[in-house]
């Protein structure tokens, strides 16, 4: 039962039927972006002018059209998790920085989904996460769309590991979290609780400034 | 990976903030960045073509000259750039590889030109991308056998060197007989007597006069002496010949086993068989047939001959294809030939006697020779003879030339399959290198980072840099990534060596279980909750209780902290071990009532096995034990 739903909730987020698909490859080999200029870019994030620039600069290298669709995006970010299967954390990802839905993503989405992440004050970012794990984006993070976000990020680790991955491991993580968030037990949890819980927890609080140099 | 995807580096590390509300253990330090220079133009001056770009493209690849401090050797001061005396067209594709990632072969550039520059460089051929990979190996090849034809011809035409033995000297000599006026004498004697030996043995059938008994005589019968003699000269050279080449031989079982050698003895050996048989009149008709042998030597001109070589090679290559047109001939003929036996069996004086003898005529009338000496008189044998001489036509004209077109297709689709095979063989074991390469960087990573974070300061006294140099700032930052995800989810990375010999390891740690006990406590043991590491595999292996006492339950347990247990506090006798990871949670007996207290044992001691359930396997890998612990 658990396991349907979270499959349900995989696939009502996945892109459409194969001729939506090829239709939409179609255009995307037409289509081409132009990202708004610097100066407006620079007043919405948290970026000087030459970190925008390289950042651009590599964006386009990859994505010569200037959008990233989700089969580019998945192939990209699996290159970084050569021992496990990355697309369905990739395809989560890809939807927290499509803000708008639109089934790319342009660069002003990626490097303002950026910044947050590693510009942003510690709530923005563990607002991030929280939309991250909020897969329908109702404001509650539900069982199991927590054990979904955890397959994955468990199926990232692939076969090899030690100890080995028990098929209940991501379940098993998913009952801790939740015993540790949800305080009202009422089987949800929500941004209060996420960012009241994180903000008690000295691990999470400086893991979180763990990437300020990134770029 | 590709260069490209470096730039998404700093992206997938920013997403890794995801993973931190998760978390369940904390996370790595990140790596110290090293100063981190501002990203500048380099400019690189080709033979005075000049080339700019950023230095961080450079450094992609840090095991190239450019990349690495290597190219601090061609710094020119006075005008602060890079200049290589090289060439520069060549060089656009090498840069090009630094930006896109992909190495380029450009068709009009001579391969060993290419091949220089690459070498100079420091790139390996083997990067180069799938869409000019054929190419570049093709022309390499070609090359790499006109260097051999070269050398070969090299090799015959240099003057003999001296210190070459007398027998080697012969061996060429009788190989390639351009080396020496000798050796061509004898080329051209033994040529000559290998004609005058055909020409004999087809001049003395022909008739050549009456006797006195108006018989019609051979020539070889008036003049048996005369071509005795030839015979024997002829014989005589061809041996002589023949022993010279086995002596000189250099590797005399390999020339025994050659064609040339065969088709030598079988030219010389009937003279000699008949001479020992000449007397005995019994045997004459076989000695008559041993003549028929002497045609061979008309094969011995193919050492004379490279065309005739090259034709037996030509057959012998396509000597399946010549099967099938057999084989499918085959079954026409004796399909006709059965049909027209039946078919004329009822005419009277009719030549097909048998199926056998109904052979000859399908195979004349398929092959539309139609000699005429065989022809059906019933009409019904017509109709089937003219559908016979129909269909010869199509078996036999319409293979021969897709046999033809055959050859050639499967020729150059074989060396085609031969070079995607050995490219595929490459590849493979590239991406195998890639990603166990990536595996054993990333545990060296992990030691060297574990290292840094324990004595610092002793390293840099020592002056020496902990991070071994030839990891650069890409490959520790995502190191330090794929070290975050395992600390997210509290499991590690092992290759796949390790894990599946760790596998093997754990079906050999049996249980070992007081006999006595063993059978009471079966019944609590079944469906033991544990999986071993095999899990994925779906054996699952049920582990049996010992109700051994204490003592020796806690020094086996003992043992087992020895194997690679972590963290996991022994309590006491119901050694709740649970088989949750991450945190111990006590059992209660009243929670839980099957639970069987496991006893594991390093194999050398005596192992009994239980009952007569699978053999219990310990999970040495498992963080907590198996683990059901029993109240019995």
């Amino acid at each position: 039962m658990k396991c349907c739903l979270v499959k349900w909730i995989i696939a009502s987020t996945a892109p459409q039927g194969p001729d939506d698909i090829s239709e939409s490859e179609l255009e995307m080999a037409t289509v081409r972006h132009q990202p708004e200029g610097l100066d407006q870019l620079q007043t919405q994030t948290k970026f000087t002018r030459k970190e925008l620039q390289s950042l651009y600069r590599g964006f386009k290298n990859e994505c010569p059209s200037g959008l990233v669709d989700e089969e580019t995006f998945k192939m990209i970010y699996s290159q970084f998790f050569p021992q496990g299967d990355a697309t369905t954390y990739a395809h989560f990802l890809f939807n927290a920085f499509d803000t708008d839905r639109s089934g790319s993503i342009r660069f002003e989405d990626f490097v303002i989904g950026l910044s947050v992440l590693l510009r942003g004050s510690v709530n923005e970012k563990l607002r991030w996460a929280f939309n991250l794990y909020d897969i329908n984006k109702d404001g509650y993070i539900t069982k199991e769309e927590m054990l979904a976000i955890m397959t994955s990020i468990y199926d990232m680790m692939g076969r090899y590991t030690t100890p080995s991955v028990k098929d209940d491991a991501p379940f098993e993580h998913v009952e801790k979290f939740f015993q540790k968030m949800d305080k009202n037990r009422d089987g949800v949890v929500t941004f209060d609780e996420f960012i009241e819980t994180c903000q008690k927890d000295d691990n999470i609080m400086s893991s979180m400034q763990l990437f300020e140099n990134v770029i | 990976m590709a260069a490209g995807v470096a730039a998404w580096l700093p992206f997938a590390r920013a997403a890794a903030i995801g993973w931190m509300p998760v978390a369940s253990a904390p996370m790595p330090a990140p790596p110290r960045d090293k100063k981190r220079t501002q990203d500048g133009l380099i400019i690189l001056n080709v033979s005075g073509s000049r080339f700019q770009t950023w230095r961080n493209t450079l450094e992609r690849y840090p095991d190239t000259l450019l990349g690495s401090t290597e190219r601090d050797f061609f710094y020119h001061e006075e005008t602060n750039e890079y200049f290589f005396d090289r060439d520069p067209d060549i060089f656009r594709h090498i840069l090009n590889f630094y930006r896109t990632g992909k190495l380029h072969y450009p068709r009009h550039e001579c391969i060993s030109a290419y091949d220089e520059e690459l070498a100079f460089f420091g790139i390996i051929p083997e990067i180069i991308g799938d869409c000019c990979y054929e190419e570049y190996k093709d022309r390499r090849r070609e090359n790499a056998e006109r260097i051999q034809d070269d050398e070969d011809s090299n090799n015959n035409n240099d003057n003999v060197p001296l210190d070459l033995s007398f027998r080697e000297s012969m061996w060429r000599a009788f190989e390639n007989p351009h080396t020496s006026t000798m050796a061509l004498v004898f080329y051209y004697v033994t040529g000559f007597f290998i004609a005058v030996s055909v020409l004999a043995n087809v001049v003395e059938t022909v008739p050549c006069g009456k006797t006195q008994n108006r018989v019609e005589e051979s020539c070889g019968d008036r003049y048996s002496l005369a071509f005795f003699c030839l015979d024997t000269a002829c014989v005589m050279i061809f041996t002589v010949e023949y022993l010279l080449r086995l002596m000189v031989a250099p590797n005399r079982f390999k020339f025994v086993k050659s064609v040339m050698s065969v088709i030598d003895v079988v030219a010389i050996m009937p003279y000699y068989i008949g001479l020992v048989m000449a007397d005995n009149e019994d045997v004459s008709g076989a000695f008559v047939t041993l003549r028929v042998f002497r045609v061979f030597r008309i094969f011995k001109f193919s050492r004379h001959s490279a065309g005739l070589r090259i034709l037996g090679y030509t057959l012998k290559s396509c000597a399946s294809e010549l099967g099938f047109l057999l084989f499918s001939l085959t079954m026409a003929i004796i399909i006709f030939a059965t049909v027209m036996f039946y078919a004329e069996k009822g005419s009277s004086a009719s030549k097909f006697t048998s199926i056998p003898a109904a052979f000859w005529y399908t195979i004349v009338t398929m092959t539309t020779l139609g000699y005429g000496d065989m022809v059906p008189k019933t009409i019904v044998g017509k109709v089937f003879g003219s559908i016979c001489s129909l269909s010869g036509v199509l078996v036999i004209a319409l293979p021969v030339p897709v046999i033809v077109s055959n050859f050639s297709r499967i020729y150059h689709q074989s060396q085609r399959a031969d070079k995607r095979r050995a490219q595929k063989k490459t590849k493979l074991a590239r991406i195998h290198a890639k990603k166990s390469g990536g595996c054993s960087a990333y545990s060296q990573y992990k030691r060297n980072g574990l290292l840094a974070d324990a004595d610092e300061e002793a390293s840099k006294e020592a002056g020496q840099a902990l991070v071994s140099q030839a990891n650069p700032i890409f490959d520790t930052h995502h190191h330090h990534l794929l070290h975050c995800l395992e600390k997210t989810t509290n499991h590690e990375f092992v290759d796949e060596q390790t894990y599946n010999t760790s596998c093997l390891e754990v079906t050999m740690v049996k249980q070992t279980s007081r006999s006595s006990s063993i059978s009471s406590a079966t019944g609590g043991g079944g469906g033991g909750g544990l999986s071993s590491c095999c899990s994925r595999r779906n054996k699952r292996k049920s582990f049996t209780v010992a109700n051994a006492n204490m003592a020796s339950r806690r020094g086996s347990v003992q043992e087992l902290s020895t194997i690679q247990i972590r963290e996991r506090p022994v309590s006491n006798s119901r050694s709740s071990l649970n088989a949750k990871f991450g945190e111990t949670m006590p059992l209660n007996s009243s929670e839980q009532p099957y639970l069987t207290a496991a006893v594991i044992n390093r194999p050398n001691q005596p192992l009994t096995t239980p009952q007569g359930n699978d053999s219990a396997s310990t999970h040495d890998y498992l963080q907590s034990n198996i683990v059901r612990v029993s109240a019995l």
